[in-house]
């Protein structure tokens, strides 16, 4: 099955070999369509207008809001709010949920998180004088400690997959532990999110973010989850018009969430795309886009196990990771593997993929990164594998 | 495969002014974090002019083969013409097209070097 017949991008470029997914990932014409169509029939802005247009608007929105909470098993939509991406959504978190901590309250983080989920903290560590505590990580992701969770700690805050590592976070021990300590979690879901189906309720997840653009959905829309009565305690992230009920000149009353927490006019071309994104990867399933993006990794584990001058950085079996793979190369700088093989139509990532303190953990300066994803094949692995050793031998 | 220029593959593999003891007046660090890349650059001065050069460093091949051909381009000028030095005069020793992403790679030596003289004529 070939996959890359629902994406533009592979007509317009039928040599490029785009194994860069964990940045972004391509789209279908399923969401770039909806997002045109949307433009072209239905524009308008939503909630607040009272003609036919903004309602047919409004439906749309609330509609994609709707299948964002299914994806993610929220019951209400009113627990899921609209962000421009999973940084912006923890950021929120920080800021309001960050409001009730105080000086000397701790937040737990692990030390393979993605910056976004580990700046945010810094901030309100400077701000409010809050500890920040870190799980410890091998090349097998998070070392989970019980022992850091004492009742000091407010939140933790852990990656569900990492970008770096491809490593897949056992969660529910680390929930159950956070949740015993009367403590709550979030869970950072932008890359699991594409890769494994997702149950905030099954996990008792208290918050939950990903992005769209990882999921095959437009750029400049996000999601964060919150249990109601969580969003209900937290004061407004962002001011402005939507979020309120009323204005004075001296004072304004919140809105309920999730309005609460989107200020101004939403992304809501962008999330009519999320939701054909959402409708087009359940279309295919998650056991078959799994089935294949398994396959594809052990392939690509196999071939890169197989070159003496590869160091996989990161679980070297397909076992407890995802369709994403760090690697190293004796000699030869990440930076000029990424060009040797940019200069042959394959799109990698080199550098510290945004977790410096990971880096900082195994003592390197950065990774050569593949992520894969249902669209990539054996035979792009296989031309791949050719090119490092090229590059090798060019260097050597 | 036919990845960089020679100058760039050469300098880089066997560069000139690499780990050289040198008498540093002059001393900065540059880093291009986001990449890995990093450079100190080491001069020592005679009469105004820069006398010898050396650079420390770990990167990629353009980051460390620039950081080596600059030591041609500024051994024997004033701090003054150094510190004036454009990007273009080294792209031009360089003698290949770098591409934008590869750009702050290039001039990652210039910067620290520049720097190093910034200390010293502030």
């Amino acid at each position: 099955m070939n996959y890359k017949t629902d994406f533009p991008i592979f007509q317009e470029r039928p040599d490029l070999i785009y194994f860069d997914n964990g940045a972004t990932a391509q789209k279908p014409q399923a969401v770039i369509e909806a997002e045109q169509k949307f433009y072209t029939t239905s524009n308008s802005n939503i909630h607040r207008g009272p003609h036919f247009l903004a309602e047919e608007a409004t439906i749309l929105y609330e509609d994609a809001k709707r299948t964002v909470a299914d994806f993610i098993g929220a019951e209400k939509q009113e627990e899921v709010i609209f962000t421009k991406n999973a940084t912006e959504a923890v950021n929120l978190v920080a800021h309001s949920f960050g409001q009730s901590l105080s000086e000397g309250d701790v937040v737990i983080l692990s030390k393979l998180e993605h910056h976004a989920n580990i700046v945010p903290w810094l901030q309100l560590k400077e701000q409010k004088g809050i500890e920040l505590r870190y799980f410890e990580i091998s090349e097998n992701g998070i070392e989970f400690d019980p022992n850091l969770i004492d009742d000091r700690v407010k939140l933790v805050s852990v990656s569900g997959m990492s970008n770096t590592l491809g490593t897949i976070t056992d969660l529910p021990p680390i929930i159950k532990a956070t949740h015993a300590a009367g403590a709550k979690v979030l869970v950072d879901a932008a890359q699991l999110a594409v890769h494994q189906p997702i149950n905030v309720h099954q996990l008792d997840a208290d918050f939950l973010v990903f992005t769209g653009h990882k999921l095959y959905g437009p750029t400049g829309i996000g999601a964060l989850y919150g249990k109601e009565e969580l969003l209900g305690r937290m004061p407004p992230f962002l001011g402005g018009g939507d979020m309120i009920e009323e204005v004075l000149l001296d004072g304004f009353t919140p809105a309920e969430p999730p309005r609460k927490f989107e200020a101004g006019t939403p992304p809501i071309a962008q999330a009519i795309g999320l939701k054909a994104a959402i409708d087009y990867v359940i279309g295919i399933g998650f056991p078959k886009i799994h089935k294949i993006e398994h396959e594809l990794t052990g392939y690509l584990l196999d071939k890169l196990n197989s070159l003496p001058f590869i160091k996989i950085i990161g679980p070297k079996k397909n076992k407890n990771r995802g369709s994403l793979v760090s690697f190293v190369m004796e000699g030869v700088h990440t930076h000029d593997i990424a060009e040797g093989l940019s200069q042959q139509n394959i799109c990698i990532r080199a550098g510290h993929h945004c977790t410096q303190p990971l880096m900082d953990h195994f003592g390197i300066p950065g990774t050569a990164r593949i992520s894969l994803s249902f669209y990539n094949t054996k035979e792009e692995i296989d031309k791949c594998t050719e090119l490092l050793k090229e590059v090798y031998n060019y260097f050597h | 495969m036919n990845l960089y220029a020679q100058n760039i593959l050469d300098r880089y593999k066997e560069p000139f002014y690499k780990d050289k003891k040198v008498k540093a007046d002059l001393m900065a660090k540059e880093a291009n974090l986001s990449c890995g890349d990093k450079l100190e650059v080491q001069m020592e001065l005679k009469d105004g002019k820069i006398k010898t050069y050396s650079f420390t460093g770990v990167g990629c091949a353009i980051s460390q083969a620039s950081a080596d051909i600059l030591g041609d381009l500024v051994i024997g000028r004033t701090i003054d013409d150094v510190l004036n030095m454009t990007k273009d005069e080294l792209l031009e020793a360089l003698g290949i097209d770098i591409s934008e992403r590869r750009m702050k790679c290039a001039l990652l030596g210039l910067v620290a070097i520049q720097k190093a003289i910034k200390q010293v004529t502030k």
